[in-house]
């Protein structure tokens, strides 16, 4: 997508990126081009940031567009909003990339319904780890507002997961805040943000070719710490053995599917009665291994619901966040999805016309299988 | 008519022999199957794969083949010819001969050992005599029958009164050599005759070096070797020093479009299998370099042309255009191809094998049939047929099928023999069948404790032979809630089966494991077994052994019999978790809606009509007749009369409502219970009918190519024959007139051949010819595909003069009006001729273009509307390309004629009959039974997705938007389980296969016990 974008347009950004990205959605709202807008926006405690619907211009220049932390994915937020399909109002929602992608991923499990919303998506610097900032708001405010001044995509205070991020940048959304030497420019990425430029009376004049390199640059450096990142993670659940013990300390209290924007089930499995069996099923189990772990079911927990959603994990990075034990499941689930996306050659999140992986066949696809396939049906004629 | 019988015989137990049987019983008749050898199947069990697709050929008959041996309504003969037919029909009487077997077969267990230790070794038949087989032997490992026979003329006892040793070795006591030949006499209503075709023996043929060579073979010899369960496990090696070659030829036309044989037709497959032989050879063996060498590639079938394009893009065969006169062997057992390019030149090409394409032609025994039968035969000793009667023989009563009236292809014999089936049943007594009472009252077994009987079958060696299983039967008698279990020589044989149900008895069994072969053909089986015995046939498992152990670790005796005691302990842990299942009935409306109402429209109509079934026939325009009214020669035929005549038919018939000038507003329901709106001008109405036959038809592609539109003088085919039949030319002085062939077919856009045009275009100029004899014919071509018959006509046509100038898609002719401002212009044709190797300029009187035939646009919202897919061309896309070729995916809905793919009068009509016979099918019956295993939704759970509605295959599943739920349609759900791999909610089950029931077996497996660490 990238390489059809030329130009955007410049925004003015004197008084910092935040402000003016509030600024335009403030005209926005009142050239009413949008009845409403989704962004975050600081408790009253000052320890956190909400996901509010905003119509009244006194509310929304208290907004944080950028907020540091990302204490629920707006993803979900926005399913609850759009859940039930089209509405009356127009909205406009701005996000991380990796929020955008989880958006896309649920529209097309129809979670979420865009047809009135617009998608906005900023060059992400990464997000702060939620007890980080909660332990001390005013140093999170200030590393946060130093990152975002340096535009530095590689710092070490942002979540684990954020480091190794290699999809920061442009993502399938409308519209998008690209972070530059100049402040801001804003680009337009699909018919319907064409049409708000437009709306807007807003020109794309800008070259955006720096902005490209110097975002291509930081992807480099990022993949590079994906990798040998992904490596040792291999080493932490490659085999059986190393997956039991990175999972040891697992309690079972489920946050981190309940953070998760994509696993959208009305009831997990795992927490339904039929993954509880019995004192005597319990005991038989035990009695074939010599013992067995209360509660049950936690290596299982974790392995379905790799199995149920990593081909959808958009590493937003949410599941580690809520992890009261520090086990690096963002991590480890970035690592599987990146794995098993790649079989199915998809890539979360990437686009709204892309087919889910298990709904379509292809005739080459699993090449590898289709050897293994053919080997067989020859071994099989041999016995026939 | 007179009397009507339930009976029916089908000779000839092919591919179309088993349709036809199918079709006959699944209306409730009862029906004879004669076959003359010792098994069902035909043909296709020889082929390896099957194009357009490459499936694999046995994978896919085997399952229709085991329908048919289960039809408690068909009686199989095998070894049996049939010696006289008379009577009347609706009252035949059948004489036949059954042959001896020589073995009983209701004590034959097939474990092979008889043939393993017959001292007699001859080429065995179904491998083309690549592999050897003793006296007694049995065709092929899925042969139905599987039992074993003797074939008398080899038998060392039967021959020379010496030997005996295979009853010696039997341990089921089956061999009889008392058997003696029966006759047998059948009271039946109407006959079909299937018995097929034979394939060219290319031994007379010298020049080619067959049987002289060893590395020229036959394309059913090739196909032997390409087959994995071929006598070379699937590796292609010469016969001369067992070296795989690095290149292969491929002869075409080998005893097929050769009048010095008397075979001025064309066998219609070869230049398809050829191709695909090419295709699957490459694909087994890097690097070969395949050629093929043909007059015209005739790949004029549905979806023909994109294989072919595949062939020569994506796997790079070779296709050359010239006439191979003689092969020779070289010193390396290689061999010289001497052949005549199109300009006349010789060449000489070298390969390491030579495939010969070997035409079909009439069996040995088609003349004795016939005078048998009192049936004429056609000039080439094919049966004889009319055009208009496409499935009729000379004979009142007895139909024809399948290749044995001209060469065939797979769904073309399918198709034919559905057709058939629909003209058959109009000397047959059909009632519309109730929803047989269970015969044995089922048990209740709900909250009891479950009582498990597992059973171990040795499958003679076949299991016993690797796996222990006396032992794996000992283990199992431990395992939790196992009341009894045993081993059995045999589960399926008769004495087996009767063992269980003793035990079911004796022990108060409620569920049953049987640990043996594969489910695929045993389950249906064991399943009636188990509810003989009174107990719900879905409280029954399968542990597959066989497959799973002894032929996946044959070399490793003690590994298959410890993973067949995991199996049996799966599957005794799947059963403690297994409930009764129901199989819901879903009514049927007896009444039909056919959509169209041209030929293929008409014909379904009248053919259901004649079943004594109320039809609504509905059709957009104000006249009947489609396409066929724009058709008004067919060689010796009037299609015109045909259209009075079809029009009389339908307007005439009481139980046909005739909907002119109407359109489908809406479809709503599924089998046997639709709902359809119609719609006028003037008004709407809703009709309630049981099965839809889409016959919407195509139309004449509008083409802006070669200046159409810009002279008179530039019309289509279908303008030309209108001129042709009314004298209207746009000029009185007609000395010089230009077809081009392949306009707006065959290209990017529209990758298909249009099937029709080429001979509509030899049709039109021979009567052009007939009539001026002096008018010049010159006709463009890419390929002339006059398949079958249609041949003969295209050899007179030449012989009349008519000039053949082929081009390539790179060198179309280029078209210049004379006068520019003339809109009444002669026309100049410029085109390269490679005969003479040079371009031509032609000032011709008429440019005469064979336009392409085209889906109707109105395809897609019918397809949405029953839920059925339309191919990339925009043509309703049936459920399975070789084996229901009329049927969709989603019962109910089916298809005849154009909107199917472009096809001729004969075909249309045979194809609207079996549209026919396959509703016949479900109209015929009061009720159906929906599947037992299907999925269901737990509303607490799902989350409306869509995941799984879009998925299924079988268009059973719909969110409702309301409620945020997916809701299953019980009638069309088949049971696949790919919504329930699908849902990430685990909101959906299947029941038989639950995720209890799984887990359930998984435990028992130690796996989640792994997992629970």
């Amino acid at each position: 997508m990238t390489e059809i974008l030329k130009k955007g347009v410049l925004l003015e950004a004197k008084s910092g990126i935040q402000a003016s990205i509030l600024q335009f959605f403030q005209d926005a709202i009142e050239k009413k081009l949008f009845d409403a807008v989704m962004l975050p926006m600081k408790v009253p405690s000052g320890d956190s940031f909400a996901w509010i619907m905003i119509k009244e211009q006194d509310i929304l220049k208290n907004a944080q567009p950028l907020a540091p932390i990302m204490p629920v994915n707006a993803a979900k937020a926005l399913k609850r909003y759009t859940r039930k399909g089209k509405g009356k109002y127009k909205i406009a929602a701005l996000m991380k990339p990796c929020e955008i992608r989880a958006t896309i991923e649920l529209t097309k499990l129809n979670q979420v319904h865009l047809e009135d919303v617009t998608l906005f998506s900023y060059d992400c610097v990464g997000a702060l780890p939620m007890q980080d900032y909660i332990n001390n708001p005013k140093i999170g405010d200030e590393k946060f507002s130093k990152l975002l001044a340096d535009k530095n995509w590689n710092s070490e205070d942002v979540k684990p997961v954020c480091k190794i991020c290699d999809k920061f940048s442009l993502s399938a959304s409308d519209l998008h805040f690209a972070l530059n030497d100049q402040g801001l420019i804003l680009l337009s990425n699909s018919e319907k943000g064409e049409k708000l430029l437009t709306d807007l009376n807003l020109k794309a004049e800008t070259d955006l070719t720096k902005w490209q390199n110097y975002i291509e640059e930081q992807k480099a450096i990022k993949l590079k710490n994906r990798e040998e990142t992904f490596e040792i993670i291999k080493g932490m659940v490659e085999g059986f053995e190393n997956l039991t013990e990175t999972f040891a300390n697992c309690i079972g209290c489920h946050n981190c599917s309940s953070s998760c924007p994509i696993c959208y089930c009305r009831q997990c499995y795992f927490d339904s009665s039929v993954s509880k069996p019995n004192s005597d099923i319990v005991m038989m189990r035990a009695e074939d291994r010599g013992a067995v772990s209360l509660p049950l079911d936690r290596i299982m927990f974790h392995t379905g619901r790799m199995a149920h959603m990593s081909l959808s994990c958009v590493s937003c990075g949410l599941c580690s966040d809520a992890c009261p034990v520090n086990i690096p499941v963002a991590k480890i689930f970035s690592y599987v999805a990146s794995q098993t996306q790649k079989t199915f050659e998809y890539s979360a999140g990437a686009s709204v016309g892309d087919v889910l992986p298990m709904k379509e066949y292809r005739l080459d696809e699993l090449g590898e299988l289709g050897e293994l396939v053919k080997s067989a049906e020859v071994q099989e004629g041999n016995h026939e | 008519m007179g009397l009507k019988s339930r009976s029916v015989m089908v000779v000839g137990a092919g591919i179309a022999g088993i349709q036809a049987s199918l079709d006959l019983a699944e209306m409730g008749l009862d029906v004879h199957l004669v076959e003359e050898s010792a098994t069902i199947g035909g043909r296709m069990p020889q082929l390896d794969k099957t194009f357009p697709t490459n499936d694999c050929s046995m994978c896919i008959l085997a399952p229709k083949m085991s329908e048919c041996a289960r039809h408690p309504n068909i009686t199989i003969h095998i070894k049996s010819s049939v010696t006289k037919v008379t009577g009347n029909p609706g009252d035949f009487t059948a004489k036949m001969v059954e042959h001896a077997k020589y073995v009983d077969p209701v004590k034959c267990v097939s474990c092979g050992l008889c043939e393993e230790k017959c001292p007699v070794k001859v080429d065995d038949e179904f491998d083309m005599g690549l592999r050897k087989r003793g006296a007694i032997s049995r065709s092929f490992l899925q042969s139905i029958p599987s039992e074993y026979t003797i074939d008398k003329d080899r038998c060392l006892y039967l021959t020379k009164g010496v030997c005996r040793i295979c009853e010696k070795v039997c341990p089921a006591g089956a061999i009889n050599f008392e058997d003696k030949d029966i006759e047998i006499e059948l009271k039946v209503g109407a006959v079909i005759l299937a018995s097929g075709i034979d394939a060219f023996d290319p031994i007379g043929f010298g020049h080619f070096g067959y049987k002289r060579y060893p590395n020229v073979v036959t394309s059913l010899d090739f196909e032997r070797m390409l087959s994995a369960s071929g006598p070379f496990g699937g590796h292609v090696l010469r016969a001369s020093d067992h070296a795989e070659p690095k290149s292969i030829a491929f002869i075409q036309c080998v005893g097929s479009r050769d009048e010095s044989i008397g075979h001025n037709y064309c066998s219609s497959a070869c230049c398809m299998f050829a191709i695909k032989e090419a295709i699957i050879a490459k694909e087994h063996m890097k690097g070969l370099e395949s050629s093929i060498f043909y007059m015209d590639i005739r790949a004029f079938g549905k979806d023909f042309d994109k294989y072919y394009e595949k062939a020569k893009g994506q796997y790079g065969v070779d296709f050359i255009k010239s006439k191979v006169s003689e092969i020779r062997e070289l010193e390396n057992g290689n061999l010289s191809l001497r052949h005549v390019l199109e300009n006349g030149k010789i060449e000489f090409a070298e390969f390491d094998m030579v495939v010969l394409s070997v035409g079909l032609q009439p069996r040995k025994n088609s003349v004795r049939l016939a005078k048998n039968l009192d049936i004429k035969l056609n000039e080439f000793g094919f049966c004889r047929s009319d055009t208009f009667e496409p499935l009729k023989t000379s004979r009142e009563g007895i139909y024809v099928c399948g290749a044995m009236n001209g060469p065939r292809d797979i769904p073309e014999s399918v198709t034919t023999a559905s057709g058939a089936v629909a003209d058959a049943v109009k000397y047959l007594r059909l009632d519309r069948q109730e929803i047989a009472e269970k015969k044995i009252p089922e048990k209740d077994i709900v909250g009891d404790r479950p009582r498990i009987g597992t059973f171990v079958c040795h499958c003679g060696i076949n299991i016993a032979g690797v796996v222990d299983v006396k032992d794996v039967a000992e283990y199992a008698k431990d395992l939790p809630n196992v009341e009894h279990s045993e081993d059995l020589m045999y589960a399926c044989s008769q004495d087996c089966m009767n063992t269980i149900k003793q035990r079911i008895e004796e022990h108060g069994l409620n569920r049953i494991v049987i640990a043996a072969c594969t489910p695929r053909t045993h389950e249906p089986l064991f399943r009636e077994m188990v509810s003989e015995a009174g107990l719900n046939p879905y409280l029954f498992e399968m542990a597959n052994i066989r497959d799973q152990c002894s032929w996946a670790h044959m070399n490793e005796p003690e590994l298959a019999t410890e993973k067949s005691k995991d199996l049996m302990n799966m599957g005794v842990a799947k059963a403690r978790e297994l409930a009764p299942l129901e199989r819901l009935p879903i009514e049927i409306n007896p009444k039909a809606l056919v959509i169209g109402a041209g030929l293929a429209g008409m014909t379904a109509a009248e053919a259901l009509a004649d079943a004594g079934h109320e039809v609504f026939l509905v059709e957009k325009e104000a006249e009947l007749g489609g396409n066929l009214r724009n058709i008004y020669y067919a060689f010796d035929k009037d299609p015109q009369e045909l259209l009075a005549e079809k029009i009389k038919n339908v307007s005439k018939n009481k139980l046909i409502h005739l909907f002119k000038s109407t359109k489908i507003e809406k479809i709503d329901g599924y089998v046997g219970n639709f709902v359809t709106t119609l719609k006028t001008e003037k008004d709407e109405q809703t009709l309630e009918h049981g099965i839809v036959i889409i016959a919407t038809g195509a139309e004449e592609h509008k083409t802006k190519e070669y200046l159409y539109g810009e002279s008179s003088r530039i019309i289509t085919q279908v303008e030309f024959e209108e001129m042709l039949h009314n004298g209207n030319f746009p000029t009185k002085k007609l000395k010089n007139v230009v077809m081009i062939q392949c306009v707006g077919s065959r290209e990017e856009d529209r990758m298909y051949c249009s099937r029709v045009c080429c001979t509509k275009a030899v049709k039109n100029a021979l009567t052009l010819k007939k009539k001026f004899p002096n008018i010049n014919t010159y006709i463009a071509y890419r390929d002339i595909r006059t398949y079958g018959f249609r041949e003969k006509y295209y050899t007179e046509l030449r012989d009349l003069g008519t000039m053949f100038v082929h081009y390539d898609l790179d060198k179309k002719p280029e078209i210049t009006l004379v006068d520019e401002w003339d809109p009444d212009s002669q026309v100049n044709v410029t085109i390269f001729d490679p005969i003479m190797d040079k371009e031509v300029e032609v000032k011709t009187d008429l440019l005469v273009l064979a336009t392409a035939i085209d889906a109707k646009k109105e395809n897609i919202e019918l397809g949405k509307m029953l839920k059925v897919p339309l191919n990339a061309d925009g043509m309703f896309m049936e459920a399975h390309v070789k084996l229901r070729p009329v049927d969709f995916a989603t019962d109910g809905v089916f298809v005849a004629g154009l909107a199917h793919t472009p096809k001729d009068i004969d075909e249309s009509m045979a194809q609207a009959k079996a549209a026919a016979s396959r509703a016949l099918t479900f109209l015929n019956k009061k009720a159906i039974l929906a599947e037992g295993t299907i999925c269901e939704v737990n509303d607490s759970r799902c989350t409306g997705c869509g995941y799984c509605e879009q998925i299924c295959a079988y268009n059973a599943i719909e969110v409702d938007l309301e409620k945020e739920i997916a809701i299953v349609n019980e009638a069309l759900c088949k049971g696949c389980g790919a919504c329930v791999a699908s849902c990430r909610c685990a909101a959906l089950d299947l029941r038989g296969f639950s995720n209890e029931q799984l887990f359930s077996a998984f435990d028992a497996l130690e796996m989640t016990n792994i997992l629970n660490n």
